[in-house]
């Protein structure tokens, strides 16, 4: 079944048509990781055009709705085939900070890239972090911070991390006040400007292989 | 020394024409943890005063479904979930401040608007307290300030009461739904003001608030912001305009992509130019400084540094483009982080003295 349709509905964040394409798919005896990298291809249009600025915010929101309701059609097919996500990433925006729209972008994102996403909150404490590490042993983990005053939150976030022992687990931070130095200075691995940036440096992060 | 022959209200006057002042006009926004730590450093001053505030609120014009509602949903050790004047259910920290936690909206779909908020709000009476702006007016007039009638713009109204989310899929889905919003609230504010005036207070001026960018640039796009949002803003500065007043514009974030667009609704300035999200007083000035005034830009993350070097470098640098057009205020880029010491934020006010001086 020609799945450039479901790609498309996708990149338009049309969730009706994403989710009867899928439905069809479906029952078209299609491969399940063929429907599932079909939408991938569209969530990863909309993040390389968001980072061009040709598409923003509202764009990428209905995209991800899309596909959050194609997942929810496909998802059991995944699982019976023993397709899961190769790659696990937490995310949760640090101590002392409540704010959450960006953490919520970047999960979202996440998500749309078959990324398997345990989003820990707000105000999350950095023993909360290694906990929650330790248990999902992810690949990624994301920290958030919206205020000047919550950035030394990150740095002791990380510095609990690599004291667990977690020194292979890659740790990409942002937020508004957060910089390329500021990350290279409390020794994160990364730093993402923006929700489609995070996808992009997770999967260099992790070998380029989620796609 | 600051070289004071105007009042407030003249210098600002003037330079919404770009006429030659004595020196810059000044206002300031701090944290409340920045005066709490400088409190401790040995401020005895209100700041605004150390800065010397040109600038006079005369009002908030915040049209809220459920006027005094405060009620407190859930709380434990450090933070608060409670139900406010604006239907939203907002988590916030307890003893300290910081942008709260958005839990839940009072329009969560359509029929919420319509069968119920809508109507709730045309109902209410205005939202601005009047005997409060006169006394503003009677301070403001005394203390030779631009006295401005302040509110919140439609944008940033319509996300207090659909959430980010719901906002912007509404905008792609449902555009009729947003405008209705957007008209409706608008029509509120400009309500407000005309109430204040019916009353008999007499501003230099009009002051909207409202977030509509990020660090990276805009919430919605240009595209959609012309279609559904700039109709309201040019309809807002249009009514500052009849009556003979400038219009000003408070929004965080990257608006480079949009100021032509500013300028065609007939804003006069904005204000504050937050400079980790590229704004950068150096490169509008010189392309955009006579036809828009711009107030701010120094950037609070250098001031964090405590670096004399670096900050001397970012105020002299953005007050001296700024002059160049006398059209330009000095504000900082966002609001002044508690991480700046008293002492440094002192040698900035010595800097605003230093070059803020027109020859």
């Amino acid at each position: 079944m020609d799945l450039s349709q479901l790609t498309e509905a996708i990149k338009t964040g049309n969730r009706k048509a994403a989710a009867q394409l899928t439905q069809e798919a479906i029952e078209a005896q299609t491969d399940p990781r063929s429907i599932l990298d079909s939408m991938i291809v569209g969530m990863d249009d909309i993040g390389a055009r968001f980072q061009r600025n040709e598409v923003f915010v509202p764009e990428m929101l209905i995209a991800a709705r899309a596909m959050k309701e194609s997942m929810f059609i496909l998802e059991p097919l995944l699982i019976a085939a023993g397709i899961r996500p190769e790659f696990t990433a937490i995310i949760g925006t640090v101590q002392g900070d409540l704010h959450d729209i960006g953490k919520n972008l970047v999960s979202m994102m996440w998500k749309g890239a078959n990324f398997n996403v345990v989003d820990l909150g707000t105000n999350v404490s950095p023993e909360r972090f290694v906990e929650a590490a330790k248990e999902h042993n992810p690949q990624i983990i994301g920290l958030s911070a919206l205020l000047t005053t919550t950035m030394p939150s990150m740095k002791s976030t990380i510095e609990q991390l690599r004291a667990a022992g977690l020194s292979t687990t890659k740790i990409i931070i942002g937020g508004a006040p957060i910089t390329q130095e500021f990350a290279t200075q409390i020794g994160a691995d990364a730093f993402a400007p923006d929700a489609a940036s995070a996808v992009e440096v997770a999967r260099h992060l992790v070998g380029n292989k989620a796609a | 020394m600051r070289d004071v022959r105007m009042t407030g209200r003249e210098r600002i006057s003037r330079m919404f024409e770009r006429k030659d002042q004595d020196c810059i006009p000044r206002m300031e926004s701090f944290w409340g943890d920045t005066l709490k730590r400088w409190r401790t450093e040995g401020m005895t001053d209100d700041p605004n005063v150390v800065v010397g505030n040109d600038f006079q609120g005369l009002c908030w014009s915040e049209p809220f479904p459920y006027p005094g509602q405060d009620v407190i949903i859930k709380e434990d050790a450090d933070t608060v979930t409670k139900r406010d004047a604006w239907g939203q259910i907002n988590r916030y920290w307890k003893f300290r401040e910081g942008t709260p936690e958005h839990v839940g909206f009072p329009c969560e779909t359509k029929e919420d608007w319509y069968t119920n908020l809508k109507p709730r709000l045309l109902a209410l009476g205005p939202s601005v307290n009047l005997a409060g702006a006169e006394w503003a007016l009677k301070i403001g007039r005394r203390q030779g300030r631009w006295c401005h009638l302040t509110g919140l713009e439609t944008f940033e109204m319509t996300r207090h009461l659909l959430g980010d989310e719901n906002t912007m899929i509404a905008m792609i889905e449902d555009p009729e739904y947003l405008v209705d919003v957007s008209r409706t609230m608008t029509d509120l504010v400009l309500n407000d003001f005309e109430y204040l005036l019916a009353n008999g207070i007499e501003p230099d001026g009009v002051w909207i608030y409202g977030d509509m960018a990020y660090r990276s640039g805009l919430l919605c796009g240009p595209p959609l912001y012309r279609q559904l949002v700039w109709p309201d803003h040019q309809r807002m500065a249009q009514w500052a305009h009849d009556h003979g007043w400038p219009f000003v514009y408070h929004t965080d974030g990257d608006v480079n992509g949009v100021i032509e667009d500013y300028i065609k609704a007939g804003f006069d300035c904005l204000q504050p130019l937050e400079a980790k999200a590229r704004m950068d007083v150096r490169n509008l000035c010189p392309d955009f400084g006579d036809r828009l005034a711009f107030i701010g830009n120094c950037d609070v993350m250098v001031y964090a540094t405590n670096d004399r070097v670096a900050i001397e470098q970012e105020v002299r640098t953005k007050i001296e483009a700024g002059k160049a057009t006398r059209g330009y205020g000095y504000h900082s880029d966002h609001s002044v982080p508690p991480s700046v010491s008293w002492e440094t934020y002192c040698f900035v006010v010595d800097l605003v003295d230093k070059y803020g001086n027109y020859d």
